[in-house]
């Protein structure tokens, strides 16, 4: 019997994809999330389609966030100039966000590689699920993917489990 | 192969079939063990190359919803699409014209030859009126049929529908049961988002047709048009696939991937029905077997046979040409496993597919939280295949289904549809 990596369900030897949750079975890299980084979503590079990218994101509003990731409270800084994308930094898939929650036990914790994106729109700071398998949560609140959600100091951001603590910073 | 196109190929031997088939097998090499392992075949049927092309007169009804709900563009373009496919026929065609909303109203009874310029007014004098009885429409499509076909001909109703059917699903399904038994297939669509899915897929599959999903009036006039040109190709009728399995080795699951995704029954005789098919519409099979107590060597897993009615053919169906299907076994446990890339594309597209159905049931029985999960995971598969589109709508409709318990019902179709057309193949196989 084989075991699937990703919903743990069991399948006879031999077996290619997972009945349950669709994960190629013979792939070893493949560990939980999401496995590739598609070309056609905007990602660390791609500014010309980044809104954020724009010289309206550097005006008002707060300068940078600060965040205290996990239960070691890693803090971050990191000022708003651009949108800051959270996920799990997979070079082989080019995934390069700016801030990799690996470390902070991404994998377990069920992060995406490409899992939210915060970015500052009208002075507004927001977050911004990008599809991810595990959610993002806004103060124990699922955001719709693809749906930005306000941020403020003090709120509680948590990545699939992982927890995180926001702070703005003007 | 050099034989030239215009002489007809009569029975020119017993090895000579009609219809040809080529395998692939996702292991060259299974492991020797007495535990159950699973290996897949992937097959392509298409018909010969040496097979004469002659078009097979098309004996065709069109059984048009004429609904008040079709008031306006959609009746409009429908009236357009009947004015393109009176263009398209030959003179050997058959049509007839069947309208239905409370009752069915034969506008133009089945003739060849058939007068364009009179059918084209017949069709413009269609007025929006009365509810949605599918069952009338049906019946009186078949008699139509029914009445005008011949040795040669290609027998096929078009169904178009906007609405739910009240009352009638069961005798409509028996009715295209029947249908499929005597060579009538059905193309079964509906426009916008209040028909339903369940029966007119139904319908489509158990005759050997097809069901389309069409979103805006705008794409009626084009399914229209794909649907008979599709049917003017047809070479060969009611093809089926015969297997005949190893001892030791059973068939798990069958699905046709080509030219879009659909569960086929597995009975007892172990015989697929795969429908009519044309010369451009190749049919991808894939069979998931389960092989145990396999031993060390060359093990036959199972032989294929592919049969169908080919009328330009004196002697077709009982070509007697199996194709044995053979696997090695080794005890080498750390031997490289290769699988052809082919078939983890189909096999990945198969397992959204799959993914979509599962959901569909964790609705249905009312496991809300698991159908959201389900859509949530299939919409990232579908964003790693680069199906942007598909994705965003999966997401959606997940969304919706945490918050309301439900899906929308164009959402559901849009799903459903475009899962079951994730099959278009790298032309290598």
């Amino acid at each position: 019997m084989i075991k699937c990596p990703f919903c743990q369900t069991s399948h006879v030897d031999g077996t290619l994809f997972c009945n349950e949750c669709g994960t190629y079975l013979l792939d070893d890299d493949q560990r939980g999330t999401d496995p590739l980084g598609t070309s056609e979503i905007g990602w660390v590079g791609d500014t010309a389609e980044d809104p954020v990218a724009t010289s309206d994101y550097r005006g008002t509003g707060p300068l940078a966030i600060r965040l205290s990731i996990g239960k070691h409270k890693r803090v971050v800084e990191i000022p708003l100039n651009k949108a800051i994308h959270l996920g799990r930094l997979d070079p082989a898939s080019d995934v390069f966000p700016e801030i990799d929650l690996t470390n902070d036990g991404g994998l377990e914790k069920g992060v995406s590689r490409r899992h939210a994106r915060i970015l500052k729109r009208e002075g507004i700071v927001v977050v911004e699920d990008l599809g991810s398998i595990n959610g993002t949560f806004v103060n124990g609140k699922r955001l719709a993917p693809y749906l930005p959600e306000t941020l403020s100091s003090g709120d509680t951001l948590q990545i699939g489990r992982l927890l995180i603590e926001v702070e703005l910073r003007s | 192969m050099n034989t030239s196109p215009l002489t007809p190929q009569r029975s020119t031997g017993k090895h000579s079939s009609p219809l040809s088939m080529q395998p692939i097998l996702s292991h060259a090499t299974i492991k020797a063990t007495p535990n159950e392992q699973a290996c897949y075949v992937m097959l392509e049927i298409s018909p010969s190359k040496d097979l004469p092309t002659s078009r097979l007169p098309l004996n065709l009804c069109l059984v048009l919803d004429k609904s008040t709900s079709m008031q306006g563009i959609r009746l409009q373009q429908v009236k357009e699409a009947t004015r393109q496919i009176i263009d398209f026929l030959e003179p050997e065609d058959t049509l007839s014209l069947v309208v239905f909303s409370d009752k069915a109203e034969v506008l133009l009874p089945g003739q060849k030859n058939v007068d364009k310029a009179l059918a084209k007014s017949v069709a413009s004098t269609i007025q929006p009126s009365g509810g949605t009885e599918m069952l009338q429409g049906l019946l009186a499509g078949l008699q139509e049929i029914q009445t005008n076909r011949s040795e040669m001909s290609v027998n096929h109703i078009i169904l178009l529908t906007d609405g739910r059917t009240y009352g009638d699903d069961e005798e409509c399904i028996k009715q295209a049961e029947w249908a499929g038994l005597n060579q009538i297939s059905l193309s079964t669509m509906g426009i916008g988002a209040d028909w339903n899915e369940d029966l007119l897929e139904k319908m489509a599959d158990v005759s050997g047709g097809t069901s389309t999903y069409i979103d805006t009036p705008r794409r009626i006039v084009e399914s229209f048009k794909a649907t008979v040109r599709e049917l003017s190709t047809i070479v060969a009728r009611e093809v089926s696939l015969v297997i005949e399995l190893a001892d030791n080795v059973t068939l798990h699951e069958a699905f046709q991937i080509a030219p879009h995704i659909r569960r086929l029954d597995i009975n007892d005789d172990h015989k697929l029905a795969l429908g009519p098919l044309g010369t451009n519409n190749r049919k991808i099979i894939t069979l998931e077997l389960r092989i145990s107590n396999a031993e060390p060597g060359k093990q036959q897993l199972m032989r294929l046979n592919v049969m169908g009615d080919v009328p330009t053919q004196a002697l077709n169906r009982q070509a007697d040409n199996w194709t044995d299907i053979t696997v090695n076994v080794s005890s080498d446990t750390d031997a490289e496993v290769v699988i052809p890339p082919v078939i983890i594309t189909a096999l990945g597209k198969l397992a959204i597919y799959k993914m979509q159905e599962k959901a569909m049931q964790d609705m249905a029985s009312g496991n809300i939280i698991a159908a959201t999960q389900r859509l949530e995971t299939m919409a990232t598969r579908l964003l790693n295949l680069g199906e942007t589109e598909l994705a965003r709508a999966a997401l959606l409709e997940a969304g919706r289904l945490a918050r309301t318990g439900s899906l929308s019902s164009e959402g559901r179709k849009k799903i459903r549809y475009g899962t079951r057309s994730l099959s278009i193949l790298p032309q290598e196989l």
